[in-house]
């Protein structure tokens, strides 16, 4: 029986089948955002309004000829895209949705597991450089440098933003943390300032404008992407979306108090909350324009990491207090 | 605070219409003389070629069908004309017999297909009938 | 450790191909290396094979941005040859057509800068306001690009009371919308700090280097040939040189945006006094041996055509200077010292028409790559051999 329950979370919900097309369907809910914002139209054929595009595109990426470069190293440009699918997979699998007993921690919901999800949305920062290396390709050398110094601006205040919540709800547990803030939703407003730091941390890590300068298409062609195409370039596309739901799922689940309520009701919270996350991610995307990455640094260690100090300094007065 | 200023413009935008026209669901109107292609009125041209001279894509051809009869065949290259009206302004008669219309959904696949012709015999120009002239003023009745 | 970044033919930044060779050490670039020649179409040859009115329309395939620029520079150099005096009607539509291009020109680059840096919402809002301006073109002369509204002598199409009613709408509009990009584009920080103190050119070398139009504006240095040598109807017309201190790439864009805002008030000005009468004057078939060198003020610089007739009906010789071509030695400097990340804005912002500055060719021997220039006699020299002395068809020949 338990062997069957966990076989279901593993691959049909909150496993692979769900995250693909719900995580097509958060790229949808962005690319639409994003063209409404702009006065246009976003995707609007495919399926009704548009709703297959992502798959439409994830499809046909698979038809296309897959070309390895002949100075690249073969093995590790082949396995890079299953390795950084398998990886932001796994941190899925650890949100709390459904998938957890509050009093039990078990397989995926146990004391501490912020900290691994944490760990692997950092992995495929790393994934990308190796991508970019093996390419031997000097816009994708280029772009893999651009990626690795981007990490050291951002990772620092993402870490802090997201802990302090965890630590006024004294927890290392994502489920429990939700369940504090569920218990007392007016302690949400003092990680205010954490939000928004970790909302403009994770619009750096999944490098979207304002920082996607490791893939900027005006200056390097494609960056660490330049050079696959076809099955691999899918793969990582596909990467980069449920990269998107981990990540919005992990603010939602500290932030804005979690998915409460079974299976059914659970999933409504997690879409709405998600979505919500997601419709701030396109705002700030198309509000902005890129930034230079000497200007990524100077803004991350001179604005977001003392404001994320600051919030650490917020929760722990505050805990002082409260106790 | 200044990184904010575009915030309301963009916000604004999501409870508006898209600027885009769903071609080709929905078709935008051309205005009145859009270049579109040019055609023949067989009716009126003198065969005075100035259209196939002055055509910078060299896209009409007139060609002698039968020299007795003065019957001749115009051949306009759709696939090579560039749309200039140049043949238009060219065209000596009044009314014109080269025109343009508004078509410009022309695409094809066989290049072959955008040729028209016609084939027609000369128009020929008639003298315009002298004013009648006017009544002889009546003598006047004697009385 | 320098190595050398090949920006083009193909890549995303540039529009058109064109070969920048970069050396950089890290993010730094040392060195730049242009090479043209990948958009060639032989148009000045192309020109000694057509007539005075078929050349009009080879000459606005020079570009497609600024083909009014090619068209009336061209034309106005043939009026010359030809001692036509076109009527003051034409004159102020031709103008007129002028300075629409020119706002839709200055439009359609303040979007792309705004792509180039980033800044998609700025691009998407600036070219859906550029479409007023195409539909009013396409009302005054039958199509949105490639207007062809010159002819030899004056133009073809009037404007009647109606359309005047609609061009005067139009810009009010855009005068609002524009006054917001203004507003905006110095306001948004990361936008703004993406532009200042990018591509330095200082004065002295902007005159040194014989740069044109805005590029050279932005440092300060004050040319423009509509107040230089005023031709046509720009005598009569209240305007001023847009130009701006801080010789950067903020300092191009703001004097773009003060032009666009000076073509308005010249549109206004233009047909609130419109003169009556005929719109063009019949033009001769044939011009008397001569040559004429013929200015215009483009959206990008001064764009100079040569043309030599020679008592027939189609021109001896054509040679086309686009102003693209002038700020290329310019562009060269600006790249120097300058981050990797900044040559698309640095490039875009000399406001590239690469297809209009086509004119050098090296010949580059393919079994032992040996390069070599030879002189345009020598070159013709060599095609009429190889041809076997044949003589230039009358027709071309279509291979289906």
């Amino acid at each position: 029986m338990a062997v069957l329950r966990t076989l279901l979370y593993l691959v049909v919900y909150p496993g692979l089948i769900f995250l693909f097309f719900y995580s097509t369907f958060c790229e949808w809910f962005d690319r639409k955002v994003y063209a409404r914002l702009q006065n246009r139209m976003g995707p609007t054929h495919t399926g009704k309004f548009g709703l297959l595009q992502p798959i439409a595109d994830f499809v046909k990426l698979l038809a296309k000829e897959d070309v390895v470069p002949e100075a690249a190293d073969k093995g590790l440009f082949t396995v890079l895209p299953i390795v950084g699918l398998a990886i932001v997979s796994t941190a899925a699998l650890l949100l709390p949705v459904w998938n957890f007993d509050l009093s039990a921690p078990g397989m995926t919901s146990f004391s501490g597991d912020i900290i691994v999800v944490l760990y692997l949305l950092s992995l495929p920062t790393l994934i990308l450089f190796l991508a970019a290396w093996s390419s031997t390709n000097l816009f994708s050398t280029i772009g893999g440098t651009r990626v690795l110094t981007m990490l050291f601006g951002y990772e620092v205040p993402l870490f802090l933003s997201v802990l302090s919540p965890a630590i006024l709800a004294n927890s290392w547990r994502l489920a429990q943390i939700a369940a504090f803030y569920q218990r007392r939703p007016l302690l949400i407003l003092p990680n205010l300032l954490g939000f928004l730091i970790a909302v403009v941390a994770v619009q750096a890590k999944l490098e979207r404008t304002p920082f996607d300068i490791p893939h900027a298409e005006t200056e390097i062609v494609g960056g660490t992407f330049t050079e696959y195409s076809g099955k691999k370039l899918a793969l990582f596309r596909l990467m980069m979306d449920i990269e998107l739901v981990v990540s919005s799922g992990l603010l939602a689940a500290v932030f804005l108090g979690g998915f409460p309520g079974g299976a059914l009701l659970g999933f409504v919270s997690f879409a709405i909350k998600t979505l919500f996350v997601i419709f701030l991610l396109a705002l700030l995307r198309a509000m902005t324009s890129r930034i230079r990455i000497d200007q990524v640094i100077t803004l991350a260690w001179r604005y977001l990491a003392p404001l994320a100090v600051l919030q650490l300094l917020i929760v722990i007065l505050l805990k002082g207090f409260l106790s | 605070m200044k990184i904010a200023a575009f915030l309301p413009e963009l916000v604004r935008h999501l409870f508006k219409k898209p600027a885009t026209v769903d071609y080709p669901f929905k078709k935008l109107e051309v205005p009145e003389h859009f270049r579109g292609t040019p055609f023949l009125r067989p009716e009126r041209c003198i065969v005075c070629r100035a259209c196939e001279r002055d055509c910078p894509a060299e896209a009409i051809e007139i060609a002698t069908v039968n020299e007795a009869e003065k019957t001749f065949r115009m051949v306009i290259h759709n696939d090579r004309c560039i749309h200039c009206a140049q043949c238009v302004d060219s065209c000596p008669t009044d009314p014109k017999a080269m025109d343009m219309d508004i078509l410009f959904e022309i695409a094809d696949f066989d290049r072959h297909k955008l040729k028209k012709d016609w084939v027609y015999a000369r128009a020929v120009i008639k003298p315009k009938p002298a004013p009648p002239k006017a009544p002889a003023p009546e003598a006047a009745p004697k009385p | 450790m320098k190595f050398q970044i090949p920006i083009g033919p193909q890549h995303p930044a540039l529009k058109e191909p064109i070969s920048l060779r970069m050396t950089v050490e890290g993010e730094i670039i040392r060195d730049a290396d242009i090479r043209l020649g990948y958009n060639h179409r032989g148009v000045e040859k192309l020109a000694e094979e057509r007539n005075w009115t078929q050349n009009i329309y080879l000459t606005e395939r020079i570009c497609g941005i600024c083909s009014h620029s090619h068209t009336t520079c061209y034309v106005q150099g043939v009026e010359k040859l030809m001692e036509l005096a076109p009527p003051r009607r034409g004159l102020y539509i031709r103008y007129l057509v002028g300075e629409l291009e020119r706002v839709h020109s200055h439009l359609l680059w303040l979007g792309v800068a705004g792509h180039e840096a980033g800044f998609d919402s700025f691009f998407m809002y600036v070219w859906r306001d550029r479409e007023i301006v195409m539909d009013l073109l396409e009302m005054i002369s039958g199509n949105r690009v490639h207007y062809a509204i010159n002819a030899i002598g004056g133009v073809r199409r009037d404007i009647d009371d109606a359309l005047t009613a609609k061009i005067l709408e139009g810009i009010a509009t855009l005068k609002k919308r524009s006054e917001y990009y203004l507003q905006l584009g110095a306001n948004e920080p990361s936008f703004v700090a993406r532009l200042a103190g990018v591509g330095k050119l200082p004065k002295e070398r902007a005159i040194a280097l014989c740069a044109v139009g805005p590029t050279t504006r932005a440092s300060g240095v004050a040319i423009d040939v509509r107040k230089d040598d005023p031709y046509a109807v720009y005598d009569e017309l209240d305007f001023k040189v847009a130009t701006a201190d801080t010789c950067d790439v903020l300092g191009r864009v703001v004097v773009r945006v003060l032009e666009v805002f000076e073509s308005y008030k010249m549109i206004e000005q233009m047909l609130h006094s419109l003169p009556d009468g005929p719109v063009a004057v019949k033009a001769p078939r044939k011009a008397k041996p001569n040559e004429v060198v013929s200015r215009y003020e483009a959206p990008r610089g001064e764009n100079i055509h040569y043309i030599k007739s020679n008592g027939s009906d189609k021109p001896e010789r054509l040679k086309v200077r686009a102003p693209t071509l002038g700020n290329y030695p310019a562009t060269v400097e600006m790249l120097k010292n300058g981050f990797i990340a900044d040559i698309p804005l640095i490039f875009a912002a000399i406001d590239p028409c690469i297809c209009c500055a086509e004119r050098a060719v090296t010949l580059v021997n393919a079994r032992n790559g040996e390069e070599s220039i030879t002189s345009f006699g020598d070159l013709r020299r060599r095609a009429l051999a190889g041809h076997h002395n044949a003589p230039l068809k009358g027709n071309a020949v279509w291979p289906f």
